[in-house]
């Protein structure tokens, strides 16, 4: 099949490109690096031409939220009308576990966009709902320091790795589309602030992690179990402590 | 699985010279290359120093494609390619090879030049085919070089050699040693054709800009995209499509087919109008990029614009579309026929065909604004010259086609009374398929109240009524309207100043309101000119009907201090008159010819409230009976042959005032029929008339017949009879009123002869006897034409003698056919005639026994004596 990836040269991006090459499938990396840009339109066409399947893994370069629903409605418009025009069968993109009950976070508000985009394009769709990932942890720990003190809170939080992202999104790119959404997750359920102390401690940061009652995400207040899965979930097999060995190993 | 030539680290040991010399090679080559920027003369620079030194047959340089891991030739030395004559060679140097193989993924690892005997790796299964190709060609063996870049591999330099062992270690070190250079050298060449294509781009927008800017038409505008696409994109036809003014659908606006010369699909193409929503338009009017569609695809999607037929039929297999739009507002689509889509270039020339499209046609518009313009003022002069409604039909049709394309439905003007509304001026021919229809419509009354004319009316600048709509919600024009074809009916007030004087109504798919209202305002101005001059000729009319009347009036006319004569008789009258005058009620006078009736009506008028008005006399015997409709009533034009102009009747005339209808004893029955009903209705109708008009007239009538013989002899309606029999007068005879005949004589006296400039002093004793003596049948009027004849009969200023001509010449018949008679029978023919006189009364004031001055009871003898019975005197 030939497979277009957009955002092939992301964390995700580029392991989902490696997985599907291995798998023996023709597939374009597509970032501006590139020469493929859904925002500006540039070689998307060509990009698209005898394309199966387009799967979307390009995140906003900006975080303000005007800037972040901007990229996401202009890219996916640009993108699934290339894909319609090109006849693709199936779209496949990576959205966020908890998009519709966070509504009061920019980013979510963007992501929920690029789905209902993708609901009402009429391509065959699959949309993965992640939690957050593995790698995302220094930032979340970053993002709340206060001097040498991490406050963090308590929110339920099921971090996955990205390898595993990246094998979830090329299992199901390859599969027939589900026209729906699937939840992944990692295998270990945490309070926030648990995972990320346990991270510091791993990196031997000396940052402490201070618990506090709020449960903040991305600046706006959520629910305890915002960030989990609530029914099935297909879960990861990458644990912490796997991931970490992985991580030492690849430095 | 390969076989790598590996360094012999025995050849480590080298020569100073020989490093000295690599050195400067790679020093000098360093310093050109870097200089270079056209792709040939780098790879033509290289290979030829590098030749200089070592053997070798060529050397190209391939680049890796991240996208999708893959290289591709980049710099090419044709000229000593050994497989340039090679079947696959030009398909090879536009090949993209997987990176994804064992032979290059050997070349990429490497961090030294790897060289291979082709015939070592040339058939592995996924090995690139240009190395058999290559191999039969001579080739021996491949030295292959990474280039990186920022850390990473950014392609090769592939170098063959068709003898073997030709690459030494000093020839390894020198390409090792010149690989960085030659990195920089592409990338140079890469951003430099880049900076290149951006500036090429970017004249040519400027060029094509000027061209556009100076373009004013759709030709020119046609002929600047025709230039600049034919320098990006050869061979490409293209089309603008416009969005029409319906706004739903599109057309080809200018265009370059060059796959067709066929006049027939030309012309479809260009007659054709494209719904917008097609599936295929809209979705290029909603993408901001430029979208590619197969022409197949959209055929099997389903889209059924004939466009795509035309297109597959003209060879088309791919389509580029980009939307016209100019901030908010789409003006159209660019179609190309074109392979590389340059997304940036495109754009750049499709804002600046919108900006061209949407001048053109800002253009188009003040044309066309100018143009209605010119016929606005053109109708507005037409119009200024109307006189007659024919002449505005002319020129209301003439604007309304030439501006608007349009035919008048109807005009309706607002009556006098505010409140009807009659049908002004249409064009019946807009509804040819609906005449009867049409014909209906125009019979039915319509007032202000009516919904969707008072809608109108009260709407600020008119309503527009879509037929569709009004079909379905039951409005009973609509299906008259539905009749035309056309979409919408436009109705709007006439006005002048703030004053509504009627609707206009058109019926077209899209009107300028602008211009609508410029013409309607002038129409509302004409109509109420010609309106104005109708009423001016109406008031003239009846100005010189009046006229005629009062001149008629001043030549009979007797005023009320010219009744003459205090006997008691007439103070009886005198008496009634005053009683009735004030009030409105209707009077019936009685009495013989020339006994002043109409003198009497006239001082009941002129004593009333509506004496300031002209009373109207109507002489009923005076008029042929088929025209005493027409006079009393008036008419429409046409009502009747002869009716060349509409005409008020005396009953109108005498609105508010005092209709005087003399010797009405000799109305027709059909006429008395109508009087009745005008009596009991206070309310006419014209004859051929469909209106009623209200009138408050006061009516006095006045006969010398018996009316109540004439009801028992059923000449005359009872009814009517007793409606004008409320009040009357009856006038005495002149014979009965003996003691006014002096006065009345003196007075008639002085008129005529102050008429005939003669002045009577006197009047002789034995006049007055003879006038006295007389019977006076014709009463006052008999007595006023003797006094004339007499006046101008006397020589001087004293009346001597009156001529009292056929009575007395009767009389003196009478006396000489008398001499042949005994006396009994004169006697009895003389008592015979004066009981006539005395309408039989035998004793008594004014009886025949005063008369022959005998008593009452010697005449009843006489009477007797004589044989002479009432039918004598009464036969
Ligand atoms: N972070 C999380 O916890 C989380 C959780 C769930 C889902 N997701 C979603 O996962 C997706 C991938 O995330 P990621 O962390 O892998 O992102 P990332 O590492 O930031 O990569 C973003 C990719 O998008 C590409 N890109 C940016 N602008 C583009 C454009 N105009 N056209 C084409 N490509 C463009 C980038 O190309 P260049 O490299 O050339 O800039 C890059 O390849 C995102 O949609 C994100 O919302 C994230």
């Amino acid at each position: 099949m030939k497979i277009v990836v957009i955002g092939g040269s992301g964390l995700i991006g580029t392991k989902v490109v490696a997985h599907l090459r291995q798998a023996g499938h023709q597939v374009i990396a597509a970032s501006p690096a590139t020469g493929i840009n859904t925002i500006t339109g540039d070689g998307l066409a060509e990009a698209m031409s005898d394309t199966d399947v387009v799967v979307d893994l390009a995140n906003s370069p900006s975080w303000e939220d005007q800037a972040v629903m901007d990229f996401f409605q202009t890219s996916g418009r640009n993108l699934l009308a290339a894909e319609i025009n090109a006849g693709v069968k199936h779209h496949v993109a990576l959205s966020i576990v908890g998009v519709d009950i966070m509504q009061n976070i920019g980013y979510m508000r963007a992501k929920k966009a690029q789905e209902d985009l993708i609901r009402q394009s009429g391509v065959p769709y699959t949309i993965i709902r992640s939690t957050q990932f593995l790698e995302f942890l220094k930032g979340i720990a970053d993002q709340a320091t206060d001097g040498n003190e991490v406050h963090l809170s308590d929110v339920r939080f099921q971090p996955i790795a990205a390898d595993d992202v990246a094998a979830f999104v090329a299992k199901y790119a390859v599969a027939a589309p589900l026209n729906g959404k699937v939840e992944i997750a990692g295998p270990e359920r945490f309070a926030m602030y648990e995972v990320v102390a346990q991270y510091l401690r791993h990196a031997n940061d000396p940052r402490k992690v201070v618990p506090n009652g709020k449960p903040l995400y991305y600046g706006g207040e959520i629910s305890h179990a915002a960030l989990v899965p609530v029914g099935q979930a297909e879960l990861g097999t990458i644990n912490f402590e796997k991931w970490w060995s992985n991580q030492l190993q690849k430095a | 699985m390969k076989r790598v030539k590996d360094i012999d680290p025995g050849l480590s040991v080298r020569s100073l010279a020989a490093f000295e010399q690599e050195r400067r090679i790679l020093s000098d080559l360093g310093n050109d290359i870097t200089g270079v920027r056209d792709k040939n003369d780098l790879i033509i620079l290289f290979s030829k120093r590098i030749k200089s030194l070592f053997y070798f047959t060529h050397t190209i340089v391939t680049l890796i494609d991240a996208k999708d891991e893959t290289y591709t030739p980049f710099l090419l030395d044709h000229e000593s390619s050994p497989i340039r004559s090679h079947a696959q060679y030009p398909e090879l140097i536009k090949a993209h090879f997987s990176l994804n193989e064992p032979f290059i993924r050997a070349a990429l690892r490497a961090e030294e030049p790897i060289s291979f005997l082709l015939e070592d790796i040339m058939d592995q299964p996924q090995s690139p085919s240009f190395l058999r190709a290559n191999y039969e060609a001579g080739v021996k063996e491949i030295l292959m070089t990474r280039l990186m870049k920022e850390g990473k591999p950014m392609g090769f330099i592939h170098i063959y050699s068709d003898k073997p062992n030709s690459f030494s270690i000093e020839f390894r070190n020198v390409i090792k040693g010149i690989a960085p250079q030659l990195s920089g050298a592409v990338s140079n060449i890469i951003k430099n054709e880049e900076i290149l294509k951006k500036e090429q781009e970017k004249s040519l927008l400027l060029d094509f800009s000027n061209d556009i800017a100076t373009g004013r038409t759709k030709e020119e505008l046609a002929f600047a995209v025709r230039a600049v696409l034919k320098k990006i994109n050869p061979p490409g036809g293209f089309v603008i499509r416009r969005i029409n003014e319906d706004n739903t659908t599109m057309s080809p606006y200018a265009y370059d087919l060059t796959k067709t010369h066929d006049p027939k699909v030309i012309n479809a193409l260009e007659q054709a109008r494209y719904p917008i929503n097609d599936g295929l338009q809209d979705r290029v009017l909603n993408s901001a990029i430029p979208l590619l569609f197969n022409v197949d695809r959209e055929i099997q999607r389903g889209i059924t614009s004939s466009y795509l037929q035309h297109w597959k039929t003209m060879g088309f297999k791919e389509i580029v579309g980009i939307r016209l739009r100019n901030g908010e507002t789409n003006h159209g689509i660019l179609f190309l026929d074109i392979q590389e889509i340059n997304v940036q270039l495109l754009q750049g020339i499709c804002s600046q065909i919108s900006i061209a499209l949407a001048n053109i046609m800002a253009n188009e518009q003040i044309h066309k604004k100018q143009e209605e313009q010119a016929f606005l003022l053109d109708f507005s002069s037409d119009i200024a010259q109307v006189r007659t409604k024919a002449d505005l039909q002319a020129a209301i049709f003439r604007v309304l086609d030439k501006t608007m394309h349009t035919q008048l439905s109807m005009i309706r003007t607002i009556d006098e009374d505010g409140y009807n509304m009659s049908p002004f001026m249409y064009d019946e021919t807009l509804f040819e398929r609906a005449k009867k229809h049409f014909a209906e419509l125009l019979a039915h009354r319509v007032t202000v109240d009516e919904i969707y004319t008072a809608d109108v009316l009260t709407s600020e600048d008119g309503l527009v009524f879509n037929i569709e709509e009004e079909l379905k919600s039951g409005n009973s024009y609509a299906r008259l309207w539905e009749t035309t074809g056309l979409k919408n009916v436009y109705g709007l007030p006439l006005r002048v100043g703030n004053k509504n004087i009627g609707t206009i109504w058109l019926l077209a798919d899209r009107l300028s309101k602008l211009m609508l209202k410029g013409i309607c305002a002038q129409i509302s101005i004409a109509i109420a000119n010609i309106q104005a001059n109708e009423k001016l000729l109406a008031y003239k009319k009846q100005l010189e009907v009046e006229n005629d009347y009062l001149k008629e009036q001043i030549k009979t006319i007797y005023n009320f201090s010219e009744i003459i004569g205090n006997g008691q008789q007439m103070q009886k009258v005198y008496r009634l008159m005053s009683l009735v005058a004030g009030s409105n009620t209707t009077v019936l006078i009685l009495g013989e010819t020339g006994t002043g009736k109409e003198l009497i009506a006239r001082a009941i008028h002129n004593a009333s409230l509506r004496k300031d008005k002209l009373m109207v006399k109507v002489n009923c015997a005076a008029l042929p009976a088929n025209l005493i409709e027409s006079e009393l009533f008036g008419h429409e034009r046409g009502s009747f042959t002869g009716a060349i102009d509409r005409r008020i009747g005396k009953f109108e005339l005498a609105n508010n005032s005092t209709l005087f209808l003399d010797e009405v004893g000799e109305l027709p029955p059909e006429a008395q029929a109508k009087l009745l009903r005008v009596i009991q209705e206070r309310e006419l109708e014209r004859l051929g008339g469909k209106q009623t008009i209200k009138v408050d007239v006061r009516l006095i009538a006045a006969t010398n017949r018996n009316l109540e013989e004439e009801v028992k002899a059923g000449r005359f309606r009872a009814d009517l009879y007793f409606r004008l029999n409320v009040f009357p007068i009856s006038l005495p005879s002149l014979r009965e009123r003996p003691e006014d005949i002096e006065p009345l004589t003196h007075f008639f006296v002085k008129k005529y002869g102050r008429n005939t400039g003669r002045k009577i002093r006197k009047v002789a004793p034995k006049v007055i006897q003879q006038l006295l003596s007389y019977t006076w049948p014709g009463n006052v009027r008999e007595l006023e034409h003797l006094i004339e004849r007499s006046i101008l009969l006397t020589p001087d200023d004293i009346l001597r003698d009156v001529y009292i001509p056929e009575n007395t010449a009767t009389d003196k018949q009478d006396l000489t056919h008398l001499l042949n008679h005994s006396l009994e029978e004169v006697e009895r023919s003389y008592i015979i005639e004066i009981l006539r006189r005395c309408s039989g009364k035998i004793s008594g004031p004014g009886s025949a026994a005063e008369i022959l001055k005998i008593p009452g009871n010697t005449l009843h003898s006489k009477l007797k004596k004589l044989g002479i019975t009432k039918k004598d005197y009464f036969g």
